[in-house]
């Protein structure tokens, strides 16, 4: 549910994304197709077949990113960005293969908890996990990782010095199913009583609801990753806690280079400037599963932080031993696409954006008035303003591809509605769901001026000019503003009580692989908090909210999928969002690096996978 | 003389104190966001946001919270911390100082050289060719905005993207302690456009002020005496005529110092501008609050300078 | 930055050298003789032609988009992207090309005219009209309300000039402020210009009356027993109004450069209104493969400026015609 960048998976064959566009070709009115032209992944672009063992062992590679890093404090990172880090220098309980989208394997457990080895008890609402027992923490600490510090991680993600984004939302007093003694109004932080360690290698996860499926699922983000309370506890006792800015320690293959106290900040780590990782000379390649054992090829990862998108993404093209970490300017995916084919990859189901309209207050409170936004949005011109068809398809509905219950819920296509039907915006349907609204003429005659808030970073100006032109195309008088991302979150779109009529600049990532990170949060009605709302459009209708409180507790994955696709349907059919586009992620690198990208996430360079050539 | 000064730098500070306090209003009755939201991330809960907010002093009157912020920086010359990255804001500064302070020095050498030759040889070679063309494209630089001339640069000769790729572009900039040879040419393209703009304005500043003092009657009498041009026009004329020049010099001076956001913007240079961009678009209080005292005392103490140097060269000026 | 410190500029070299208006014996009256002059500088008159040509395009934008045959500012077409989606260069159907939503950027570039005149000016004349007046006061009662003028006046120049219009700016972008008395856009944008300026034309008239108030001829009326406001109205003001005119319109370019860079760091003019600011800040992280953008923008507000800038010059060579400009 990340919403700045994109989350990934590879779903997409070249041949289904090639019908989508030429669907997208065929249906534009008249002189479009030449320039809606077709351009398909050509092989090798598409990681979905990539091979992750075997290859050059040693070297260092250079990556270069414009954008800088949040949180490298797993307990606080929530940005793919970080995640790059997070993932190579920690080891979470259960992780994705870089070429799996979603299936989990174990990490720094030793199994999959299932209900035939024992790991899922009590009808789900018990889950076990052993842990693997020759993991060391890098220096200072140099001890063998326990169980407990799995146990501290996750707590101090209630610590308010920590300000973890999802502890709340996932794990404590409004998860889906909460661990026990989140939900006491006491509960203010420390030992969660809903965890226990009977010892070093064992950790016991009591839920108050059965959604074993879910909690393992959500072992796989970066909370999981073990923290010593001896090293990390004095820090997380200022505010904000100094792990994670100042002094790190490492589990992973890599670490940010440190020096014998495990301070990083000035030596790993300079804001804005550069980021370094090394070998964690701790690190053992014995103590992983059969499923999962990552190479680690590199010796050296220097992260070169800053400058201008299109100058770095030239730099990475033209050059040696270099990736790009963040989006590259659509100018170098052109550049890349046309002249160097083989130093690109687009990942597909690498997020999403959608426009959050108010469904609680203003003109969109009426169900016909979002159906005709809806149907009046051109989705084509927002795939263009994205970059186009490599890098964005017209989203039709909410859970997007590589997901399980994309498929369910209606692929590519989507529900065949009349109001989704035309993704370059069809006025005839707008204007009668506009009647339907109660606007006798098929426009809009209220008084009201529609808020528009938009971010004001990448291409997203242009799509706030896309959705304004359907919004006044009609009949509504609009008032736009652009702002820092930060500041539409944290002022406008997140404070319900702004009554922001319209965000088209918001998105979301998955978290992991379940339906429910796509779903739950943005809207489920019992979710929207006076400030730091995610539910942007304050949707919230009971039969919905029943809807995912109920599939919430499906474990069987088939049965889940199902679930969460007819909640998927439920919001089509009450438009509770104007949807945009999925997002494709594209990644560059030079010609002599072997990239590996990770599927499950946004599909960026996973640095324990790959190598020189 | 003394007791002059002594009130030029007490109202230079009460000056200090009212910029403070003008800041804080307006960061505070019309903030542009939520500092506490903004430093808790996004999803947090309010008792998050509460402590946070707590922590930050932010749950006390505003009165109160301005009165923490004037003794911490006068009785402990703490600034503050900012609310995104939580660093202090005197290293932030301090970190920022030098790229800012390398734009200044090199541009006002720059355009110093190119005002000054092109300013006396117009007054001298008044209304010829020479001087139409020099005071023309003068003009044509005066009204150019900044931005725009430095993504023009960039785009002719930047290393990277430029079509006669001859100098480091924008974001090249790094320390003079790092390497001085790269620190000077990743300069060179922001100093000859912020150089340009401001030597226009020089050029026309200094052929104006000679041309008044060139009409004054001690040159006709030096002129009389018969001594050479070229001597009149250097050792009497110039030397006069120089005086509003260096005034306006102080006050750039003192401005430039305080940030050049849009120089800085342009060529992604890492300066206080920018620091006071970026803190302003993200509701970082501390910091905008921060570079704005430092920027205004830069302005403050250029006027100092200059009334003073005034007084001392001109006696007419009344000190009282 | 250049465009604060050219204010200051301004103000410091030029006090001094307005006095010889008020004693020009002649026939004419001043105003007259100003005016003769002015219309005798070629380059001034021409600029002023550019500048009445520009003002007609803005006024009548929506009919020479028409007779041009292009779309308007605001037509977005995704047809004229090519398929990554970037802008596509000149072309006869759109000669200044497209930006990175279709729109016919000369159809832009003409209404962009409309916003930057209009802040231009009417943010000048509210500006003159704020610091004569406080001007006037502070020059004709002196005392502790010039002083207090004077002080607030302080405050004003000493705060970085663009830092001040990007907090105004980033606060009232969204819901407006002061009691939504300031709305979001072009009277945010204007409010700023005018706070920004009047400090400039504030000091200018005080040292004016300053020297006024000491002529003969206010002496006179004194002693004939004249009211303060007749003095005000009748002696002084007449003789403030040739400086007035030189000094706004000195003022007026600067205050399109002003717009135009609040517009390009993104707390001006709010889209989809067309400024030129915005669209080369718009224009900023593509001009390396789409210069157009960036160009016709810029080349648009750099003529404009230079227009208004060479119109100030020849007014101000014609107040003072023995003065050291031409």
């Amino acid at each position: 549910m990340r919403n700045t960048a994109r989350a990934a998976i590879i779903a997409v064959i070249g041949g289904l994304l090639a019908a989508v566009v030429a669907a997208c070709g065929s249906s534009s009115s008249g002189t479009s197709s030449a320039t809606t032209a077709n351009i398909p992944l050509k092989p090798g672009e598409n990681p979905v077949g990539q091979t992750l063992y075997g290859k050059t062992k040693g070297g260092a590679l250079t990556v270069y990113s414009s954008e800088d890093f949040e949180h490298l404090d797993p307990g606080e990172s929530y940005f793919v960005q970080d995640y790059a880090i997070d993932y190579a220098t920690q080891r979470p309980l259960f992780t994705y293969p870089p070429n799996s989208s979603n299936t989990l394997v174990p990490d720094l457990a030793t199994a999959m908890p299932t209900t035939a080895n024992g790991g899922i008890t009590d009808g789900g609402k018990t889950v076990t996990v052993h842990i693997q027992p020759n993991v060391k923490f890098s220096a200072p600490v140099n001890r063998a990782v326990t169980s407990a510090d799995v146990a501290y991680a996750i707590e101090r993600g209630a610590n308010p010095n920590v300000a973890n984004p999802y502890f709340i939302s996932y794990f404590g007093a409004s998860a889906p199913t909460p661990l026990v003694g989140t939900t006491s109004a006491k509960y203010a932080g420390g030992p969660i009583p809903g965890i226990q360690t009977p010892n070093p290698t064992t950790i016991v996860f009591h839920l108050t609801k059965p959604g074993a499926s879910f909690l393992i699922q959500a072992l796989s983000m970066p909370i999981s990753m073990p923290v010593p309370e001896s090293f990390a506890g004095p820090l997380d006792k200022k505010a904000p806690t100094t792990y994670g800015t100042q002094d790190l320690v490492a589990t992973g293959p890599y670490m940010l280079k440190s020096d014998s106290t495990g301070k990083f900040a000035g030596i790993g780590y300079q804001t804005g400037k550069s980021a370094t990782l090394v070998r964690n000379p701790n690190w053992n390649a014995s103590t992983y599963s059969q499923l999962y054992h990552p190479p680690a090829y590199l010796d050296n990862i220097n992260i070169n932080i800053g400058g201008d998108a299109s100058v770095i993404g030239q730099q990475v093209l033209k050059g040696t031993h270099s990736v790009q970490l963040d989006t590259p300017a659509q100018s170098v995916v052109k550049l890349a696409y046309q002249t160097y084919p083989s130093q690109i990859t687009f990942t597909t189901g690498a997020g999403d954006h959608y426009v959050a309209v108010n469904n609680s207050a203003g003109p969109f409170k009426n169900a016909n008035a979002r159906k005709a936004f809806w149907a009046a949005l051109d989705r084509n011109a927002i795939v263009k303003a994205r970059g186009g068809p490599l890098v964005a398809q017209p989203m039709t509905h909410f859970i997007y591809p590589g997901l399980n219950g994309f498929q369910q819920s209606g692929g590519y296509p989507g529900p065949q509605v009349d109001y989704n039907k035309n993704p370059n915006g069809d006025m005839t349907v707008a204007t009668k769901y506009m009647k339907a609204a109660g606007y006798s003429s098929g426009k809009y005659s209220g008084n009201a001026t529609v808020q528009i808030v938009g971010a004001n970073n990448g291409n997203d100006p242009a799509i706030i000019q896309i959705v304004n032109n359907a919004l006044t195309g009609l009949g509504f008088k609009t008032h736009v503003s652009e702002v820092d991302q930060s500041v539409m979150y944290a002022k406008y779109c997140g404070v319900p009580k702004q009554e922001i009529d319209a965000c088209p600049t918001v998105g979301w990532v998955r978290d992991f692989a379940d339906p429910l990170t796509l779903l739950y949060v943005p809207f489920y009605g019992p979710s929207i908090v006076p400030t730091n709302n995610s539910n942007w459009g304050q949707v919230n209708d009971p039969q919905i909210n029943a809807a995912m409180q109920q599939a919430a507790l499906v474990n069987d994955p088939n049965q889940r999928a199902q679930a969460w696709a007819n909640v998927d349907k439920m919001l089509v059919d009450q438009a509770v969002a104007a949807p945009e586009e999925f997002d494709n992620q594209p990644n560059i690198e030079s010609k002599d690096v072997a990239g590996v990208n990770q599927l499950w996430d946004i599909g960026q360079w996973d640095f324990m996978f790959s190598s020189l050539k | 003389m003394t007791t002059y000064i002594l009130r030029r730098v007490l109202w230079g500070i009460v000056l200090l104190f009212l910029v403070c306090l003008l800041t804080f209003i307006l960061f505070n009755v019309l903030p542009s966001a939520d500092p506490a939201q903004l430093r808790a991330g996004r999803n947090a809960s309010p008792a998050i946001i509460a402590h946070i907010r707590h922590e930050l002093g932010l749950d006390k009157s505003v009165l109160e919270q301005f009165w923490v912020y004037i003794t911490n920086i006068f009785l402990h010359f703490n600034f503050g911390y900012s609310f995104y990255s939580g660093q202090s804001v005197i290293s932030l500064i301090g970190d920022r100082l030098p790229a800012t302070l390398s734009l200044t020095v090199g541009a006002v050498i720059l355009w110093l050289l190119l005002g000054i030759p092109i300013g006396i040889i117009s007054a001298v070679r008044r209304r010829t060719f020479v001087d139409r063309t020099a005071m023309g494209s003068a003009l044509f630089f005066v009204s150019m905005p900044i931005y725009w001339l430095g993504l023009i640069v960039l785009f002719l000769f930047a290393s990277d993207i430029g079509k006669f790729p001859i100098l480091p572009g924008a974001n090249s900039y790094v320390g003079i302690t790092t390497d001085a040879g790269k620190w000077f040419t990743s300069l060179l393209l922001p100093w000859f456009v912020l150089a340009a703009t401001q030597a226009a304005i020089y050029s026309r500043l200094l052929r104006g002020s000679l041309i008044e003092t060139m009409s004054e009657d001690y040159i006709r009498t030096a002129r009389a005496k018969g001594l050479p041009e070229r001597r009149v026009v250097w050792k009497h004329g110039v030397r006069a005529a120089v005086t509003p020049v260096i005034t306006v010099l102080a006050l750039d001076i003192g401005a430039l110092l305080g940030g050049a956001v849009l120089t800085e913007t342009v060529f992604d240079i890492p300066g206080i501008g920018r620091l006071n961009y970026d803190a302003i678009i993200h509701s970082d209080f501390p910091v905008v609050q921060g570079t704005v005292l430092l920027a205004a005392m830069f302005i403050i103490v250029a006027n100092i300078v200059v009334d003073i140097a005034y007084a001392y060269l001109d006696p007419r000026v009344r000190y009282s | 930055m250049s465009v604060g410190s050219e204010l200051l500029v301004d103000s410091e070299s030029t006090v001094d050298s307005i006095e010889v208006v008020g004693d020009d014996v002649t026939a004419r009256s001043p105003t007259e003789l100003f005016w003769r002059r002015f219309r005798a500088d070629r380059v001034a008159m021409i600029s002023a032609i550019f500048i009445i040509v520009l003002i007609i395009v803005a006024i009548a934008a929506p009919l020479v988009v028409k007779i041009l045959g292009l779309p308007g500012p605001n037509v977005q077409d995704p047809n004229a992207l090519d398929a990554f989606g970037s802008p596509t260069g000149p072309s006869g159907a759109h000669p200044f090309g497209v930006d990175t939503l279709g729109r016919d950027i000369l159809s832009r570039v003409i209404y962009g005219a409309r916003v930057s005149l209009l802040v231009g000016i009417v943010g000048t004349l509210i500006a003159t009209l704020a610091g004569t007046v406080i001007g006037l006061l502070a020059g004709f009662y002196r005392g502790w309300t010039d002083t207090v003028a004077m002080r607030v006046v302080d405050v004003f120049l000493s705060f970085p000039v663009l830092v001040l219009g990007l907090g105004i700016g980033a606060a009232c972008s969204v819901r407006g402020c002061l009691g939504g008395v300031i709305t979001p856009g072009i009277v945010t944008v204007i409010f700023i210009i005018a706070i920004l300026s009047f400090t400039y034309i504030a000091r200018i008239v005080r040292g004016q009356v300053l020297s006024l108030r000491e002529k003969e001829f206010v002496d006179a009326s004194r002693a004939l027993g004249a009211s303060n406001r007749r003095i005000v109205f009748k002696e002084i003001l007449p003789n403030l109004v040739a400086p007035l005119i030189v000094y706004s319109s000195l003022l007026i370019p600067t205050n399109i450069l002003l717009e135009a860079a609040l517009s390009f760091l993104g707390v001006g003019i709010q889209p989809p209104t067309a400024s030129w600011g915005q669209m080369i800040a718009d224009a900023t992280p593509i001009f390396n493969t789409a210069w157009w953008y960036m160009v016709f923008p810029g080349a648009a507000l750099l003529l404009t400026v230079l227009a208004f800038n060479l119109v100030g010059d020849g007014l101000l060579d014609a107040l003072n015609p023995r003065g050291t400009r031409s």
